[in-house]
């Protein structure tokens, strides 16, 4: 009697846990950054609940642990700026790119490129002028490090005139230009913005005026693939929906090619990103600050694979990414339709 | 009759074997590399030592190696003789003076126990990012353990013979000479062990800042780039500079402690 009891009780827990797993669950990794902003928008709108997906996020201090979590199978899928660490964990089978996540454009903000007010006396005042100065950074091998190596070949450069300076951090990094330790920062537009209304610093340019570039990625893992195609696709999906409503909500331009802010469209849709990337603010002041810090996002999540390739080659010729890294090898077109420039 | 007694000394003397030691170590590497070539462990996971040793052999080629251990060996000689020699002073102080001891005991009771990387931020602002914060950073380290080996080194010394000196009539300067410093000395030698291997332990925290070159910018750097080899390359340099320094400070006791045996 007693057996037959428990029995039914465990039939009952299965028929729950059965009827749990029709939500199935997709744990993401990601940084409180706006340029993770389509992921965060489409969870808000639901677009994850109507394609039966749970999304659990995840969130990280820094972007290299959030690569090596979906290595090891932490986390399902993951998103950051590429790197020189990523793109050798990718090289060694550990990752698989599948969307995009931001990009420098041009006519939109992205990074910018902030003098120190020392260096800026002393006649530092365009891209030209950095040979011969101090440039802070949080890591060798981050997207700070490839924008100077980019901006050094477009502005015919030697990268070697620029004494590079790994900080670790934002903070360390803008504390060092506040002081004049470092002469200049490629930097996020937040706090670029900050530093130059504060007075602390000048703004001698944005990264995107000079260059465009596949910022960073949605990934995932080879075996994560293998084991779950069909969740990865609903993913993807219920993404490109949060991607396309994040472009048209933030990413207008007025006939001048001027990005504007439309209130009724974009408000509300910063104000969900605000809810993620500046928790602690109140709804108001972070829907400001997510306005100022938007980076471009393509409205389908397609990637510019060309670029993707062009960034491997850069940091192989600089010997931080290993030989034999292969982007076609870590790259999966086939969840995102129309990925654009891609290489034969 | 009675039996003779048995001799019952001996032992407690526990002395290094050389042959034991490397093959220890060898064991160690052979399980590592046997762990990598059966899958066991991923190459993600750690790199199997054949590649670490290739990743060093090239380190020493191309000559980096030689740039970064000069960078990081300044730093931490440096480092170390400011930190070790004013922690002997205060040491001594605090050991031999009341007025130093009511002092510097709660001060650094008090400050021992912050983890100077913890301080980081602060000694970039106070000394930069320059040369300055990074062997301020190994100082500090070094300094708390000297201070502390040294001051218990002297409370150690035998009362008696003090006490013995004082009523042979020798002049305080010359007791402590002939007498206390002596008598500190193995404790604060195995303290100069312990300062040694927190100063190497803090030139990876002391060159995340702001520094190009140097041991610990390079693991950082491999680390960062996610070059696995290269950052156990750079940790087995780290460990080869404990082991030259360990042996270094065993050869000075074996000479300074001759008047032991």
């Amino acid at each position: 009697m007693a057996i037959r009891s428990i029995l039914a009780g465990v039939a009952a827990l299965a028929c729950l846990s059965g009827g749990a797993l029709a939500q199935e669950t997709v744990v993401a990794g990601a940084l409180r950054f706006v340029s993770n902003g389509a992921l965060f928008v489409a969870i808000e709108k639901g677009f994850f609940k109507e394609e039966g997906l749970e999304v659990e996020l995840r969130f990280f201090q820094a972007a290299q642990p959030i690569a090596v979590a979906v290595v090891s199978g932490d986390i399902d899928v993951g998103m950051t700026a590429f790197t020189g660490g990523f793109y050798n964990l990718a090289g060694k089978g550990g990752l698989k790119v599948i969307a995009a996540q931001a990009r420098e454009k041009k006519g939109y903000e992205g990074n910018a490129v902030l003098v120190s007010n020392a260096a800026f006396a002393k006649g530092f005042r365009k891209i030209e002028d950095f040979p011969g100065h101090s440039l802070g950074i949080t890591q060798v091998g981050s997207s700070f490090h490839y924008q100077i190596g980019q901006l050094a070949r477009i502005k015919g450069f030697d990268l070697k005139r620029v004494e590079l300076k790994p900080l670790q951090s934002l903070p360390a990094m803008a504390a060092a230009l506040k002081t004049n330790q470092v002469d200049a920062l490629i930097i996020a537009p937040h706090i670029a913005k900050g530093l130059a209304a504060a007075g602390d610093a000048h703004l001698i340019g944005w990264y995107s005026d000079f260059d465009e570039y596949q910022f960073g990625a949605l990934f995932t893992s080879p075996k994560m693939i293998e084991a779950r195609r069909a969740t990865l696709e609903k993913f993807v999906r219920a993404y490109q929906k949060g991607a396309g409503e994040f472009a048209s909500a933030m990413l207008r331009l007025d006939g001048a090619g001027k990005r504007v802010f439309d209130p009724a469209a974009a408000d509300p849709i910063a104000g969900m990103i605000a809810k993620y990337v500046y928790p602690s603010d109140p709804p108001a002041e972070g829907t400001r600050k997510v306005k100022g810090a938007t980076f471009y996002v393509d409205a389908q999540a397609r990637l510019d694979v060309g670029d993707i390739h062009g960034q491997v080659a850069w940091y192989k010729s600089q010997g931080m990414v290993d030989a034999a890294v292969d982007p076609k090898a870590f790259i999966d077109l086939g969840f995102v339709k129309g990925h654009t420039n891609v290489p034969r | 009759m009675a039996e003779p007694v048995p001799f019952r000394g001996g032992g407690f003397q526990p002395r290094a074997r050389r042959l034991v030691a490397v093959a220890t170590l060898a064991v160690l590497v052979a399980g590592w590399s046997l762990a990598s070539r059966a899958g066991w462990v991923s190459p993600i996971a750690l790199p199997p030592p054949e590649e670490v040793a290739t990743a060093l052999v090239r380190l020493a080629r191309s000559g980096e190696l030689a740039r970064h251990l000069a960078a990081s060996l300044s730093r931490l000689v440096s480092g170390f003789a400011l930190g070790a020699g004013a922690g002997v002073v205060v040491g001594l102080a605090i050991g031999l003076v009341s007025l130093a001891r009511s002092a510097g005991m709660p001060v650094i009771a008090a400050l021992f126990p912050i983890p100077k990387i913890a301080l980081l931020p602060l000694f970039v602002v106070w000394f930069g990012i320059g040369e300055a914060s990074k062997v301020a950073t190994i100082a500090f380290g070094a300094f708390f353990p000297m201070a502390v080996a040294t001051y218990g080194g002297v409370d150690g010394v035998d009362r008696t013979l003090i006490r013995m000196a004082q009523s042979f009539g020798l002049p305080t300067l010359s007791i402590v000479r002939k007498v206390v410093l002596p008598g500190a000395l193995p404790a604060m030698l195995s303290g100069t062990r312990i300062a040694a291997a927190i100063a190497i332990i803090l030139i990876v925290a002391a060159e995340m800042i702001g520094a190009n070159e140097g041991i610990g910018a390079f693991i950082l750097a491999a680390g960062n780039l996610m070059q696995t080899d290269q950052l156990v390359a750079g940790v087995v340099v780290l460990s080869v500079l404990g082991l030259t320094v360990s042996g270094l400070i065993g050869a000075a006791e074996s000479v300074l402690l001759r008047w032991r045996r």
